[in-house]
């Protein structure tokens, strides 16, 4: 027993777990300052404990690994607790006690898992994130927040499901629990079921096209906070666990493509600039599945760090001004420059790391995935990864500080974003331009230090390529401004007319985007009548009053008994 | 003559002793302590007992020591040495907690009568499991039956409904005994013994009408006791009516068992030989198992009425290890006696909180429940952890049952069996996710007939529930205990019957 508490005392996420429930005992005002110091205490167990594995566990008569820091995991693991830390920082003062235990607990399952050196701990860290984070999704309180949330846990209870069975098949073919590079095909290049099955629970969570639409249904619907949490930490568990186990399958490039691609057709038209930040997410972590599909695990590690740093900080920005004026509209926003002028410069850093403009963090380690794809040779893949560059300038880049701060006055002038927002927003702004500008401690931490060896981001290949790129989408921006082809009134879609899609038009993004909105719909209409159809059934004979479940007299239950001896005394006599 | 000579025979002499003698003692407190105190001394008989068998291997007592087969021998082995630590297990902290629970569900000129009752009904359980003689398993099941009926009819002071259920369990309960002796008859005009070592070596090559009708007979009777869908009919209102410590202890003991006969009977008397244990695996318990597993999670998913609920859960779960044995192999033997093991404890510790909210409330009706973590939230803590054991969360007996299962399931090749199980794992998070909501997330009724005082169970039941809800999380994270000795005693059995190893 003691070798048990040994190994959960060496588990950070524990840690962090375990502080967590103590937030239900403290006082409401202390919570968040306890927040930071048990996080504190993750991040110096962490340290401590250096690279290594440790934690070790037996059940099922196998050994369990139940902390694994190698390069790859220890990476994620930093750039959670950073993460952690300025959440916190922003969410400075939060009273709710369920909030603030998800705030902690969430965080913690997701590094468990990244820290997991086995598939049993993976999975059980895997649904503790589910768990832990719906509370974060309900934290409204309203009916419409309970439904999302119960649709989010089916889908992520789902995730876990096929995650399980993905173990047991591994298990069953390879007699151990290790998690470790697994790769989707044989020797024989066949499919793997065990792998398959593991690759779809990893891609439910990572959001993979067609299996995306959790994160556009639940996120947007959560609290200020609780988005922000939200957008960090279960997709990139779900990236760790492909770079783990997945690095350099081909089918992960395609996919990682059309993730990059299609999320910047919905969020052009999005109103909402929540859902917009939402679709940016797909997209950004279409980026790391495309790196790891091209091997480049330096990318997609480096960029998820990167990621986690600038995304949060729109969302933090955006979630500043939804605090000051109570809406996440385009429609509604603008012209808060006027008032919120820390807020909008802030917001700016983001953007542009998140385009990756040079100096910025988004510039040092997108670079990092670009690059893989043209050294790969893969002309279109290169293509389509710069393609959906310029869409992130326009639906991240530009349309969310743009229509935010500026664009139409709405005639709202707020004050600045308060206190601990500023801080914890500013921590993140200076990591962007800092590690932009000085890279070196992060390309330290990236997994692979022999590839990174000879890599500079700041040679003039690198910059000309990103400026001409994003100079490009810069001025159809400012000449759509200009000409004024550009309706402030309706500021949903003009952006997309850059000169990189003038040619399909919005029409037909709109017409893609609605058509496959109404197909969801439908097939969702027709999906969730047949299972009310199917209920009603179901409940007809085993309800209380159904056949099922009814009290039968004695007479019944021994015709029962006599048919089955029947039953049980032909089939002996024919065996 | 020393005591540990005398080992195998304590757990079925203490408590059969020291039942006449409950009759005796006034009524009150003095007969739940005397109870107690040998409910204890049985549990560590059966401890030792455990100790010794897995040291030492099997061992054989002769009765009187009269051999066998003339004499009636107790035959102990991993398998049901595992089955009588959790029978005397249950009992010792059932009846600790039974004291509180009676007082208010039972007469109390009937005390002496009740703790009687269950010290023989014990007996007649650890009789069953300890015996090597065909014939004396009929006796002590009767024994326990008997009991049984009896202790469930008293819940009749509280809801008059446990006569009515108390009278079918003993109709249905009569008609499966009197199978099994029809069945036990067969086997002997066919071989002329009633030693279970005995009849196995006479049985060889003995495949005639005779013996399939003799094994035909056993099994549907046992499966009567066992609750084998669809002859559970009796179960969930003998269950629901009777009184909270009774249900808590049948619940984790009796069904578990008589499938415990079962095995012991496939595997130990008749053997892989007979192309009737084949049959009957593939098509009836194979099919009934997964029949039970949903419709009767289906109807729990419905149930209004909490103890109702887990009563057809229980249904369900026999479903789990009727499927694990048809899958004939070493690993799904394993999992049926794992999962013996834990549903035991599960079910227990539901049950047991069940009967707290009884105490306070009045009623196990779903209602009931509302806001019970404001009212009791430590009985409220104790039925979730409990619950979630139920479902099969990780780190709980549950998962450890389910792993089992699903890994005997695609050893044996049933692909779809190990996705059905997940499925009815899904309708066990549904029925038990409902409770949960009512008890965490409803307001508690302020007036009215569910009102309820502020006020959580006494300590003296409290701590025997906890007492198993720890161990649903202990042997959750310790499987080398249950799993280790499960797989021993699976792969012993089954080389007895001649199966693949």
């Amino acid at each position: 027993m003691t070798a048990f508490f040994e190994a959960l005392l060496a588990n950070p996420a524990v840690i962090l777990t375990v502080g967590a429930f103590v937030i239900f005992f403290l006082p409401r005002h202390l919570a968040c300052a306890w927040c930071l110091l048990v996080t504190a205490f993750s991040a110096i167990k962490l340290y401590t404990l250096g690279l290594g594995e440790y934690g070790a566990l037996h059940v099922f008569g196998e050994q369990l690994t139940t902390v694994r820091v190698d390069p790859l995991s220890r990476i994620f693991a930093v750039v959670f607790h950073i993460a952690i830390v300025l959440n916190v920082i922003y969410a400075w003062g939060q009273r709710d006690k369920a909030q603030n235990f998800a705030m902690l607990a969430y965080p913690a399952a997701c590094l468990g898992g990244v820290l997991a050196g086995d598939l049993i701990t993976l999975f059980f860290w895997w649904e503790m994130a589910a768990i832990t984070s719906v509370f974060l999704v309900w934290a409204p309180g309203t009916r419409v927040t309970y439904l999302a949330g119960m649709r989010y846990l089916a889908i992520q209870i789902l995730s876990g499901v096929l995650l399980l069975g993905g173990v047991a098949l591994t298990y069953r073919e390879t007699g151990s629990f290790a998690f470790d590079m697994m790769g989707l095909r044989d020797a024989d290049g066949a499919v793997k079921i065990s792998a398959l099955v593991m690759f779809l629970a990893f891609g439910i969570k990572s959001a993979f096209p067609l299996l995306h639409n959790w994160v556009q249904d639940a996120y947007p619907k959560s609290t200020l906070t609780g988005a922000i949490i939200l957008s960090i930490f279960t997709t990139k568990l779900a990236v760790y666990s492909l770079a783990r186990a997945f690095p350099g399958t081909n089918e992960l490039i395609y996919i990682g493509v059309v993730m990059t691609l299609f999320p910047i057709f919905f969020a052009l038209i999005e109103n909402d600039l929540r859902k917009v930040l939402c679709y940016s997410i797909n997209n950004q972590v279409g980026f790391m599945v495309c790196a790891i599909g091209l091997g480049t695990i330096n990318g997609a590690a480096g960029y998820a760090f990167g990621n986690i740093i600038f995304e949060g900080l729109l969302f933090m920005a955006l979630g500043a001004a939804m605090h000051r004026t109570g809406t996440s509209k385009a429609t509604e926003l603008g012209g808060l420059y006027k008032t919120m002028p820390v807020t909008m410069a802030l917001c700016i850093v983001g953007a542009l790391s998140i385009s990756a403009f040079p100096g910025t963090l988004g510039f040092v380690t997108k670079g990092l995935i670009i690059d893989g794809a043209g050294e790969a040779h893969l002309f279109w893949v290169w293509l389509g990864l710069l393609f959906a560059s310029a869409g992130v300038l326009e639906h991240a880049g530009i349309k969310i500080p743009y229509f935010t701060f500026f664009a139409h006055d709405s005639g709202q002038r707020p004050k600045d974003a308060p206190l601990p927002m500023m801080i914890a927003m500013g921590i993140a702004a200076a990591l962007c331009l800092g590690l932009g500008i000085y890279p070196d401690p992060l390309y330290a931490l990236l997994p692979d230090q022999a590839a990174i060896a000879d890599y500079h981001p700041y040679t003039a290949y690198h910059l000309i390529e990103q400026l001409q790129l994003l100079l490009w989408a810069v001025l159809a921006f400012a000449i759509l401004i200009l000409v004024k082809w550009y309706p402030a009134e309706v500021p949903s879609t003009n952006l997309d007319t850059d000169w990189f899609y003038r040619v399909p038009g919005r029409a037909l993004m709109s017409w893609a985007a609605g058509a496959s909105r109404a197909t969801w719909i439908a097939l969702w209409g027709i999906f969730s009548g047949r299972v009310q159809a199917l209920m009603a059934r179901v409940y007809s004979v085993h309800g209380p009053e159904g056949e099922m479940a009814r009290s039968w007299p004695i007479g019944f239950m021994a015709l029962w008994t006599a048919i089955l001896l029947a039953l049980v005394l032909v089939i002996s006599f024919i065996a | 003559m020393n005591l540990i000579a005398q080992l195998p025979v304590l757990p079925i002499i203490i408590p059969i002793v020291a039942a006449p003698i409950t009759l005796l003692l006034p009524k009150g407190r003095v007969p739940h302590l005397w109870a107690c105190l040998f409910s204890w001394l049985t549990f560590a008989a059966c401890i030792a007992l455990f100790a010794e068998v897995s040291s030492t291997g099997p061992i054989s007592y002769h009765l009187g020591d009269w051999a066998p087969p003339i004499g009636i021998e107790y035959y102990i082995d991993l398998a049901n040495a595992l089955v009588l630590l959790l029978v005397s297990g249950i009992a010792a902290v059932v009846f600790p907690y039974a004291y509180r629970s009676v007082q208010l569900e039972v007469d109390e000129r009937q005390t002496p009568l009740f703790y009687g009752a269950l010290l023989i009904c014990m007996t007649g359980l650890l009789g069953v499991t300890i015996t090597g003689d065909a014939f004396n398993v009929f006796v002590f099941l009767e024994i326990s039956s008997l009991s049984g009926y009896a202790l469930i009819a008293m819940g009749a002071r509280r809801d008059r409904r446990a006569l009515t259920a108390a009278f079918n369990y003993l109709v249905m309960g009569t008609i499966g005994a009197t199978f099994f002796v029809i069945g036990l008859g067969l086997l002997y005009q066919a071989t002329g013994t009633l030693n279970m070592a005995d009849l196995a070596d006479r049985l060889i090559g003995q495949d005639n009408r005779m013996v399939e009708a003799g094994f035909a007979f056993i099994l549907v009777g046992m499966g009567l006791k066992l609750a084998m869908f669809p002859m559970h009919l009796w179960l969930p209102n003998a269950y629901t009516y009777a009184p909270s410590a009774v249900t808590a202890f049948m619940a984790a003991t009796a069904t578990k068992v008589a499938v415990y006969v079962i095995i012991r009977f496939i595997f130990s008397v008749f053997n892989f030989d007979f192309a009737f244990i084949g049959a009957a695996f593939t098509y009836v318990l194979l099919p009934l198992g997964l029949a039970g597993m949903f419709v009767a999670s289906f109807v729990a998913l419905f149930q209004e009425d909490v103890k109702r609920m887990l009563a057809y859960s229980s249904v369900a779960q026999i479903g789990y290890m009727l499927l694990g044995l048809s899958f004939a192999t070493v690993e799904g033997l394993t999992a049926t006696l794992v999962h013996i093991f834990n549903h035991a404890l599960m079910k227990g510790a539901l049950f047991m909180a069940v009967g707290c909210v009884v105490l306070r409330a009045g009623s196990h009706s779903i209602y009931a429940f509302a806001g019970l973590s404001k009212r009791m939230p430590v009985t409220t803590w104790a039925f979730l952890i409990s619950g979630l054991s139920l479902i099969g969360v990780p780190l709980t007996v549950g998962f450890i049952s389910k792993w089992y299962l699903l890994q005997a399931a695609f050893e044996a090749g049933h692909w779809y069996a190990g996705f059905l199980i997940v499925a009815s794992s899904l309708i066990a998070l549904a029925y038990v996710g409902r409770v949960a909501e009512v008890m965490l997330l409803r307001e508690p009724a302020e007036d009215g007939k569910y009102a309820m005082p502020k006020e959580e169970a006494p300590l003296s039941m409290l701590i025997p529930m906890w007492v198993l809800v720890a161990a649903n999380i202990y042997f959750g994270v310790r499987t080398d205990l249950t799993g280790g000795i499960a797989q021993r005693a699976a792969e012993t059995l089954m080389s007895m019957a001649g199966g693949a190893p």
